[in-house]
């Protein structure tokens, strides 16, 4: 890239070929649309056959699979897997690299401002709130996915398991958010672990199937041990979160009353913002301390090849059941969240549909990643708002999309891996060690 | 050149996969500071005998004594713990992590300080500079020859007494093959390592070797120095002469 030249020659080469390829969709594209769409029959007043010509939808038509072709073919240059070619300009390329440095700060300085950008506006704090559910949830389970390649289909049950433990325990002993909160950490840790066990051995499919049936045995439970759980009514009158003890209500010991300022509702809203946002920040920075830990090297590792993982003195069983707990507990406290967040649960929540969509995020972002997964939590979760407006087709466009970028970034919107490991030291390789060897 | 106690002593050794016996009795010793070559034909049971050492499959009889102590049921995760290393078959290295985090990978199952890791990482690039080069690149992008110096390289830094390595020359170019033999007899000589090669390309296997085992379906069937070895005539008939490597 540091010759002028390649700038220069090889993008012309490219470009031709770009419209080359262009010109031949376009020449399909006129053969078979000239019948179809180029000339119009229909049975006249006799019977007879009728037909008129459409030359200008056929020419509009023709026109559009041409410009479509080239700007298809020049995102899958630009932002599609390594192909031999980029036909990507100097300063696109910059730009993206400006982008890709920037953005997890520019997105974290945007997330923590967005309660006051958008105080009035009720219905974007709960999606964000919703966003960053999901988001939490992803990275949670990304180190199951994502780190140790355990791949699991039943994550919604340590969901289950946190926001049922956290209901239960306030709506029976009265004990505060604060307390429960680690408890239900704890707890769907504990069930980690417990499914952990059973699929110790399994990989692949044999390990999906496993975990889905988890999830779907944890659902059916809470469905039918009514004594306890409510069953299909499910759990009402969890209490709403404090602060810190200080209620977020109307009432004289109430946050508000304290601070001498006016009692709104979206005080509630906003700490529920900021709670989940500081839940999703905590997931984030114990995942990325893990991962540069022995631990977390081990769970990438394991991903990688297990024979090795057993070579190295690696215990494979531990490092799995670590990897389980740790996912399941994050699950678990994005369930208390989404408990006091609801003030209601019920199993309804907490369907297979749940864990497909976070396994979609993850892999959707990029397995590992954890920018990737944010992005892909924002795309899925807010995406799926914005095309409300199309109803019946949302999930045709959503599964479309889904389809295009698998095609186009096979690992995930951010496929790039950051290393752990560095040199402690950058020293000069002495010239002598360098020259031999030219395998 | 027999020691009192060998560093690892295999004792009529038997393993199988299901009904398939793969070890029929082995009985090998290897002393400390010795380059110790098992060759044999594919499906001999080599890589089982190796494999085995870890626990992998699991002995069905016989013993492994490894200085006097009997290691047959300690879990596979222990044994590296035991300053016992291998590098496995077909390499294995982890392709999604950097160079330095697979060589990072082999020291973290020990324990060490970390001057005695920059130490044997040091050490590591004095062998294969190429793996200096290469430090924060995928293990995956690496090429073949590469890859093995780094499987080589990840199991050293677990600072071994004894290193099996299986198969260090499959699949690699004659010259790239022979700077992996020159850097296994750098680590025999210099640093003292014991090692146990087993090898499919038998004549370089036994010229760096002080001894030999030969393996025919799971049974040691000649047993002798490298050059000894080297003179046989069956060996040389089965091995050498017919062989990919003359």
């Amino acid at each position: 890239m540091t010759a002028p030249s390649t700038h220069t020659a090889k993008p012309a080469t490219g470009i031709v070929a770009l419209l080359k390829s262009a010109f031949i969709n376009a020449l399909i594209a006129l053969v078979l649309f000239s019948l179809m769409v180029g000339i119009r029959t229909e049975a006249g007043h006799d019977g007879q056959l009728t037909y008129w010509t459409r030359f200008g939808e056929l020419a509009s038509l023709v026109a559009i699979v041409f410009g479509g072709s080239i700007v298809i073919e020049l995102f899958r240059q630009w932002i599609g897997p390594t192909g031999a070619e980029k036909l990507v300009p100097p300063a696109v390329r910059n730009g993206m690299s400006f982008l890709g440095r920037y953005l997890a700060p520019a997105l974290l300085i945007f997330t923590l401002l967005v309660p006051v950008i958008f105080y009035n506006q009720r219905y974007i704090l709960d999606l964000a709130i919703l966003v960053l559910t999901y988001v939490m949830l992803g990275w949670g389970l990304n180190v199951v996915v994502g780190l140790a390649g355990l791949l699991d289909l039943g994550y919604v049950a340590f969901y289950a398991v946190g926001a049922y433990s956290y209901g239960l325990l306030a709506t029976n002993f009265g004990w505060s958010f604060w307390i429960c909160l680690p408890l239900a950490g704890i707890l769907a840790a504990f069930w980690g672990v417990l499914l952990g066990f059973p699929v110790l051995r399994l990989r692949g499919d044999y390990l999906a199937i496993v975990t889905l049936a988890f999830g779907e045995i944890i659902r059916l439970v809470i469905i039918n041990w009514q004594d306890l759980t409510g069953g299909p009514n499910g759990v009402s009158g969890i209490p709403r979160p404090s602060f810190f003890g200080i209620p977020l209500d109307n009432s004289d010991d109430g946050l508000a009353a304290k601070l001498g300022i006016e009692y709104s509702a979206t005080h509630r809203i906003v700490f529920l913002f900021y709670l989940i946002l500081a839940l999703a920040l905590l997931t984030n920075w114990v995942t990325i301390r893990l991962r540069r830990l022995p631990i977390g090297r081990a769970w990438e590792a394991l991903r990688e090849d297990e024979v090795a993982c057993r070579a190295l003195g690696i215990n494979t069983t531990t490092t799995k059941l670590t990897a389980f707990a740790t996912g399941a507990m994050f699950g678990g406290f994005a369930g208390a969240f989404f408990a006091t967040r609801q003030g209601f649960i019920s199993p309804e929540s907490f369907t297979f549909q749940e864990s497909a969509l976070v396994l979609a995020i993850v892999v959707l972002g990029g397995m590992g990643s954890q920018l990737g997964v944010a992005l892909a939590a924002l795309a899925m979760i807010g995406g799926f708002e914005l095309f409300r407006s199309l109803e019946g087709y949302r999930m045709l466009v959503f599964g479309m999309a889904m389809v295009l970028i698998m095609i186009w970034r096979p690992r995930g919107l951010i496929g790039h891996r950051a290393p752990t490991v560095y040199l402690t030291k950058a020293k000069a390789i002495s010239s002598d060690l360098v020259k031999e060897g030219h395998g | 050149m027999t020691a009192p106690t060998p560093l690892l002593a295999i004792r009529s050794l038997r393993a199988a996969y299901g009904k398939i016996e793969a070890l029929k009795g082995v009985d090998v010793e290897i002393n400390a500071g010795e380059i110790v070559a098992l060759i044999g034909a594919n499906g001999a049971g080599k890589s089982t005998l190796m494999m085995t050492i870890f626990g992998k499959p699991r002995a069905r009889s016989g013993q492994i004594l490894y200085e006097g102590r009997d290691i047959t049921d300690v879990p596979t995760h222990e044994i590296a713990h035991l300053r016992i290393a291998q590098s496995p078959e077909g390499r294995r290295i982890f392709p999604r992590m950097s160079v330095a985090e697979n060589l990072q990978m082999g020291a973290d199952a020990t324990e060490c300080t970390d001057a005695e890791r920059d130490a044997t990482l040091q050490r590591v690039f004095t062998l294969f500079p190429r793996l200096k080069e290469r430090y924060a690149q995928r293990g995956g992008t690496l090429s073949g020859g590469e890859q093995q110096m780094l499987a080589i390289g990840r199991a050293l830094m677990s600072r071994p007494r004894l290193l099996l390595l299986d198969e260090p020359s499959l699949g690699l170019a004659p010259l790239i093959a022979r700077q992996i033999f020159d850097a296994i007899r750098t680590l025999n000589r210099q640093d003292g390592l014991t090692v146990l090669i087993v090898e499919q390309n038998a004549n370089h296997a036994l010229k760096l070797a002080h001894r030999g085992y030969v393996m025919v379906n799971g049974l040691i069937t000649l047993a002798g120095t490298g050059a000894e070895l080297l003179q046989r005539p069956e060996i040389r008939a089965a091995y050498l002469e017919g062989g990919r490597h003359g």
